[in-house]
């Protein structure tokens, strides 16, 4: 889709170059993270994409075809494009600085307007609040999602991102970039994404490139193989200490067998629950409604205490959704004073339940999975059958994550 | 009597350094804007009408009464207005497009030696430029007298449009460079329009000083009010400067006020 070949940036009067003869094929639909140290060229790497920086030498391919000499300004309007600092108009009103684009392109007025109110739904701001307003008027968050509407207007196939959610506070960018993973589900767009923080490079990419000095290639893979097979001592350090707790930042709570836990109908009153406690064998038990939702849980000592409603009793219950990460899940669960945090359905109902027992298992199958893994790159088969078990028994096309390493990869230790 | 002591501070501002009062300012309470809307005409009013009363009711002799004659007064005023209207156009029309010029990127080194010229030309005393161009066209009059203007009222035009290009955020030139816009397109729908109320603060100094400036023209016959201010100062009537000295000053104002009034209007929303 985007395609890069020995792409290189030299600055007159600098012995290195700062990008040097970069190879890289960034797959359809996914989202490529380009992460590295400061300085190491990332940036400009992204930039020369779009050709704000001009490459010294090399070729830009976008859906195959060669557009290092096209027109610069023809070839940004099909690219999307949001930066850090968003840059929106201040002058202009978000629907104006929204339709930049579509304007540019000559689209019709009625046309532009309906996409840009549609662009303004798509990133969860009411069109009739907000169209007329100024981006001073706007919070931080909130000028990030006009920044990536302004990109998505034109709907280009490709977006360049540099570190987008850089410049909104710890809670704000998490859901900003919730937010986005959601979005991108459905527009699907070929994404180039600059950041240096490994953390969000984990969350948010399909495909990890760890870039070292001049922008050279370190590692390109999938987060998983990243963090569990990282290829160089460099790539090690660059993700940090921590990798098996990262690891459960991948690890969707849904891809995991549940652990049952004794549970009582509210509706079958004090004596079912107390029935069912003794039955487990357990020291307490999780209270249902009757679409079978999580209400309480209710110790032994709180049952056989007499007065309280069953619904008033005992403590209120943490929980999670399928999608959730293990990550997540533990986090509530050592919160949680009875030591493990309930998974519930889309509608609410109980599923199951996390405990330490399910994190100690999931961890050592995903530590196997690794090990397997990393033996596996003689065979490369059975490497790919591996990663599909890795990645939850989900179909994956020929051109998915499976088969690792693309061809930019560099021979591992 | 000096007649730049009755100028407004706006005048000296000019040499100061950029002038910036359309960037910083913080939007005032009505009641606050009212007072500053209607405050300066109201003193005005106020000055003129007690000059009024002041030339009125004095004991004139012959010559104040022919040199503060009301049709004789009305036509300098207007002759001082057209040498600041014309000399103040003219100004824009080359100030602007050359400080646009000076802040495209290939124009970037020769920023320095432009705003050194620029510095050179106010930093002549004006009657020393007036003088100057007397000498150096040959004639004078009116053309010398504008030309001098010109050159004097430059700087603060110059140096405005230049701070107030620069001073638009790079990172919304960059998102706008890489949404495809035209280098053209974002200076006329970006830059321009960002700029715009730092430039007009600019052109509004120099329309002040050009006001001040104007009065020294009148040593070169270009008329205006300055040849009632000397000839009232040769003949040792001095009711005849003042009453000219305060039309002056109270055009200088005025002229800074309707500026004012014209920057709330074009300056963008959303700044």
């Amino acid at each position: 889709m985007i395609g890069l070949e020995g792409l290189t940036k030299r600055y007159p009067g600098q012995s290195e170059p700062a990008v040097d003869a970069l190879d890289l094929a960034v797959p359809e639909g996914e989202i490529v993270v380009l992460v590295g140290p400061s300085g190491c060229g990332k940036t400009t790497t992204m930039k020369m994409i779009n050709r704000i920086i001009e490459p010294t030498s090399g070729i830009i391919r976008l859906q195959g075809e060669d557009v290092t000499r096209t027109p610069p300004d023809d070839l940004r309007r099909r690219i999307g494009y949001v930066i850090q600092q968003v840059g929106l108009f201040p002058h202009m009103t978000i629907a104006e600085n929204v339709a930049v684009v579509p304007k540019l392109l000559k689209w019709k007025n009625d046309r532009t307007r309906s996409r840009v109110d549609e662009m303004l739904e798509l990133v969860g701001m009411d069109p009739g609040t907000y169209r007329d307003r100024h981006p001073k008027e706007l919070s931080g968050g909130q000028r990030q999602r006009i920044g990536v509407a302004r990109a998505l207007a034109a709907d280009p196939p490709v977006m360049l991102m540099d570190e987008p959610f850089g410049a909104v506070d710890p809670i704000a960018r998490e859901k900003l970039q919730n937010e986005f993973l959601r979005l991108q589900e459905d527009i699907k767009k070929t994404i180039v994404f600059v950041t240096h923080d490994i953390d969000e490079a984990i969350k948010m990419g399909d495909r990890i490139v760890v870039l070292g000095d001049r922008s050279v290639i370190k590692q390109y893979d999938t987060p998983e193989r990243i963090l569990s097979d990282p290829a160089y001592d460099f790539v090690a350090e660059f993700i940090g200490a921590g990798a098996s707790l990262k690891r459960l930042g991948l690890a969707r709570v849904r891809d995991f067998a549940l652990a049952d836990w004794p549970v009582s109908s509210i509706a079958d009153g004090r004596e079912a629950a107390l029935k069912a406690l003794a039955a487990a064998g357990a020291e307490s038990v999780l209270l249902l409604d009757e679409q079978r939702r999580p209400v309480r849980w209710a110790a032994r000592s709180d049952l056989s205490r007499s007065g309280a409603s069953l619904e008033r009793l005992g403590t209120p219950v943490t929980v999670v959704q399928p999608q959730a990460t293990l990550a997540g899940a533990l986090d509530s669960m050592v919160s949680s004073r009875v030591g493990a945090v309930v998974v519930v359905d889309g509608r609410g109902a109980y599923t199951g339940t996390v405990d330490m027992g399910v994190i100690m298992q999931a961890a050592e199958t995903m530590r196997d999975a690794a090990r397997q893994n990393a033996t596996a790159q003689l065979d490369p088969e059975q490497g790919a059958e591996l990663e599909r078990e890795l990645d939850g028994g989900e179909a994956e096309g020929p051109g998915g994550s499976t088969g690792g390493a693309p061809d930019t990869t560099v021979p591992r230790r | 009597m000096s007649v730049a002591t009755l100028l407004p501070a706006s005048f000296e501002a000019g040499r100061e350094g950029p002038d910036r009062r359309g960037l910083d300012e913080t939007r005032p309470s009505t009641g606050r804007q009212v007072l500053r809307y209607a405050g300066i005409p109201v003193l005005l009013l106020l000055v003129l009408g007690a000059t009024f009363v002041y030339v009125t009711t004095a004991d004139l002799d012959d010559i104040e009464r022919r040199l503060l004659d009301p049709s004789r007064l009305a036509s300098a005023t207007l002759r001082h207005l057209q040498l600041v209207g014309v000399s103040t156009a003219i100004v824009v029309l080359l100030a602007v497009p050359l400080g646009i010029l000076a802040t495209r990127n290939s124009m970037r080194h020769a920023v320095p030696l432009i705003v050194g010229l620029g510095n050179i030309a106010q930093g002549v005393p004006s009657l020393g430029v007036v003088v100057l161009f007397a000498v150096v066209l040959g004639q004078i009059g009116y053309t010398p007298a504008i030309f001098a203007l010109v050159l004097y009222a430059f700087l603060p035009i110059l140096r405005n449009t230049i701070v107030g290009l620069q001073q638009v955020d790079s990172f919304v030139t960059e998102s706008a460079r890489g949404m495809g816009m035209s280098r053209l397109a974002v200076l006329r729908r970006i830059e321009l329009p960002l700029a715009v109320p730092v430039v007009l603060a600019g052109i509004r100094t120099a329309a002040v000083i050009n006001v001040g400036t104007a009065t020294i023209a009148a040593l070169i016959n270009a008329g205006g009010l300055g040849e009632i201010i000397y000839q009232g100062l040769t003949l040792n009537r001095q009711t005849a400067t003042i009453v000219a000295a305060v039309l002056a000053a109270v055009l200088a104002l005025l002229l800074d006020y309707l500026g004012g009034l014209l920057e709330q209007v074009l300056r963008p929303k959303g700044l």
